[in-house]
């Protein structure tokens, strides 16, 4: 086994271009797609057609813009903002009255949701301050209840199921979870396929030939593969962690699934490459069935989004979604050892599936 | 020392090895000769133990290999066909690497690098990648690759196909040497007879699956001994010569060739004035006319109908 795994590591050593482009790749489809600036503020276009159209505009602007920095409301031409909408520049527009509103939308999207519920509040709260006072002395009115909320009386906390705080969902790091293990899945797959190679060039004749058993050629190439897998994917999180800044919680945990994940990812490939059989139809068909897995996963869409029963379902047999969930969980969700448990517990399920198939399949046929 | 015992394969409803029965006594060199798609790579995979007969035995030294094949593997050193080697390194990086799988001490490795890339004579080329060497030398490398843990027994399967005279000469010598010098067993698959002439105190033929002859070269060529080959080149072939020389008395067999005709008759039958006039009476012309040294070429030929390069 170690002479297999030394093999494959002085060929690496002489063209090490493909690891490293994929580090680079994970970081850069991170950057280039994971800026969570998109999804920390959105911008909403707002208009009036009133009369008194500009003063509408200015005071519901200033409190639209108070109550949430998550989102900017700006004020636009009616026409632009309705073109905004309709072009998918914008995720929503607001059009504004004296004492009322409405949304223009061109889709149901997640978001439109967020505006609805932030504008129905600030509208409902300004309509409250004008009942109790009348109508005179609202501004005065208005600040008094902003000292008063500083200190409220009453506290409301939302809590998720399990009883957890909340946590603001981060897609950007989702993304960068997603993206990570997604182009490790083609490094892995890659040297997965040295196990076609040797077979089609005669080298693994040769071995069986010699004192190195069979479990210790597979061992030899899998543990490789899994080696240079957990390699890449340490060397990106700590890129991330340290030079870029990003912050995982618990790292250790992160590596933990990262291992799981990428054991449970060389059975897939060792799956396929026990399909295929030859090198050359494993570059035809690994690198077309790869991207579309972090699609059915969800991976780069919100919780939620995906809906689809038997997408879901198709997606659950892969590890990408129980990785990207787990690591999510930790780095958002303060997850423990036991929360772990069972994506854990799938992953290496998955592992042992598809590599007894993936062994039976190479072996199968030789006789 | 190894013998096959009614040695079968069938693929699907293929039978691709028939019942072949060979045996290689200790130190002997043996040739296994027949056309593309005979059977000699199967019957080799049988033999090395990387691929199970569908009946029949492989013994070694009396005792089954089918089974336990690790005694067989002990003793066996296999140049495969195609360049087993990995490209991205060099000679002597796929040289130490098959000799740590075969476990050959670290000190012993060394010198036994040394002593089969200097056989191979690519002792000056050992830090040179395979992805940068001729046809011929990587065939050299691969041959060196199976001597590393010193096999008593070696099974060369067509090590010579697409290379150049320089690289040819010098596997045949390596083989030659390993034979007459160490004691090797060699079996040697080729098509190509003057290898095995060259080599070899004993041939097998093997077409469509079967052993069609056997025994050293000059029992096989004896079973020529009888007949005599005559090679006439003529300006044109018609049908109507062929069946008029066929109907000569003793005349066994005529053949069309590229250039005339080939006619196998009985030893000493005189048909060079008959074959004369029925040329004259079909206006034909003789350019040339030679009577054969019979050669294991056409052993072949007369046993299987065809050429080995068919």
């Amino acid at each position: 086994m170690k002479a297999v795994m030394k093999a494959q590591w002085m060929k690496e050593k002489r063209k090490p271009y493909l690891i490293l482009l994929f580090i680079g790749l994970s970081i850069l489809a991170t950057i280039i797609f994971g800026d969570t600036s998109e999804f920390e503020e959105q911008t909403v276009p707002i208009f009036s057609n009133e009369a008194n159209a500009e003063e509408i505009e200015s005071k519901w602007s200033e409190l639209l813009n108070e109550e949430d920095s998550s989102m900017k409301f700006v004020i636009t031409d009616e026409e632009q903002a309705r073109a905004d909408v309709s072009e998918g520049r914008r995720n929503a527009a607001v059009q504004l009255m004296e004492d009322d509103y409405q949304l223009i939308v061109a889709s149901d999207l997640p978001y439109v949701l967020q505006i609805e519920q932030l504008v129905q509040q600030v509208f409902t709260k300004e309509a409250w301050i004008q009942a109790a006072t009348g109508g005179e002395s609202v501004a005065d009115a208005r600040d008094e209840i902003n000292q008063l909320m500083e200190d409220p009386p009453v506290q409301v906390e939302t809590r998720t199921t399990s009883g957890d705080e909340f946590q603001d969902y981060n897609m950007g790091m989702q993304l960068l979870f997603g993206f990570s293990l997604f182009i490790v899945m083609f490094t892995i797959g890659f040297k997965v396929n040295g196990i076609n190679n040797d077979k089609v060039n005669g080298i693994w004749d040769r071995l069986i030939l010699s004192p190195v058993s069979k479990s210790g050629m597979y061992a030899g190439h899998l543990l490789y593969s899994f080696l240079v897998g957990i390699f890449q994917l340490t060397a990106v999180f700590l890129i991330f962690r340290y030079l870029m800044g990003y912050d995982f919680e618990n790292m250790w945990m992160i590596l933990t699934l990262a291992a799981v994940f990428t054991l449970s990812m060389v059975s897939v490939a060792m799956l396929i490459a026990g399909m295929t059989k030859t090198p050359e139809k494993f570059y035809m068909i690994y690198p077309s069935v790869i991207p579309i897995i972090p699609i059915i996963s969800g991976v780069y869409m919100p919780p939620g989004t995906l809906t689809n029963p038997i997408i879901t379902f198709i997606g659950d047999l892969f590890p990408l979604s129980h990785a990207v969930e787990a690591m999510m969980g930790v780095a958002l969700f303060d997850y423990g050892w036991t929360d772990l448990t069972l994506p854990i517990a799938l992953m290496l399920l998955i592992g042992v599936i598809c590599m007894g198939i993936g062994i039976n399949m190479v072996e199968r046929g030789k006789n | 020392m190894l013998e096959t015992v009614k040695l079968s394969k069938t693929f699907k409803n293929i039978k691709a090895v028939d019942e072949i029965d060979l045996y290689l006594n200790r130190g002997e060199s043996v040739g296994l000769l027949g056309p593309n798609g005979a059977g000699k790579s199967t019957t080799i995979s049988m033999i090395s133990s990387l691929m199970k007969p569908t009946s029949g035995d492989v013994l070694l030294n009396g005792k089954s290999t089918i089974k336990d094949p690790s005694e067989i593997r002990k003793v066996l050193g296999v140049v495969p066909q195609e360049i087993a080697l990995y490209e991205e390194l060099s000679a002597y990086e796929n040289l130490k690497f098959f000799g740590e799988v075969y476990s050959v001490d670290k000190k012993r490795l060394e010198e036994r690098i040394q002593y089969t890339l200097e056989m191979v004579g690519l002792k000056e080329r050992q830090k040179g990648l395979i992805k940068t060497f001729s046809g011929g030398m990587k065939r050299r490398v691969n041959i060196a690759a199976a001597l590393l843990h010193e096999p008593e027994i070696l099974i060369l399967d067509e090590p010579t196909v697409g290379i150049d005279p320089q690289s040819r000469n010098h596997i045949l010598e390596t083989v030659k040497r390993l034979n007459e010098e160490q004691g090797t067993t060699v079996l040697y698959t080729s098509h190509y007879m003057e290898e095995v002439e060259q080599l070899c105190d004993r041939v097998y033929i093997v077409d469509h699956g079967k052993l069609v002859a056997s025994g050293t070269i000059n029992e096989l060529l004896s079973i020529l001994s009888s007949e005599d080959t005559i090679q006439i080149q003529l300006s044109q072939t018609t049908d109507s010569l062929i069946e008029k020389v066929s109907a000569i008395d003793h005349v066994l067999r005529v053949d069309e060739t590229k250039e005339g005709i080939r006619v196998i008759s009985k030893k000493g039958s005189n048909l060079l004035s008959q074959i004369v006039q029925i040329a004259e009476s079909e206006d034909l012309q003789i350019v040339h006319f030679e009577v054969e040294v019979p050669s294991l070429e056409d052993v072949f030929l007369h046993l299987t109908g065809k050429t080995l390069r068919d």
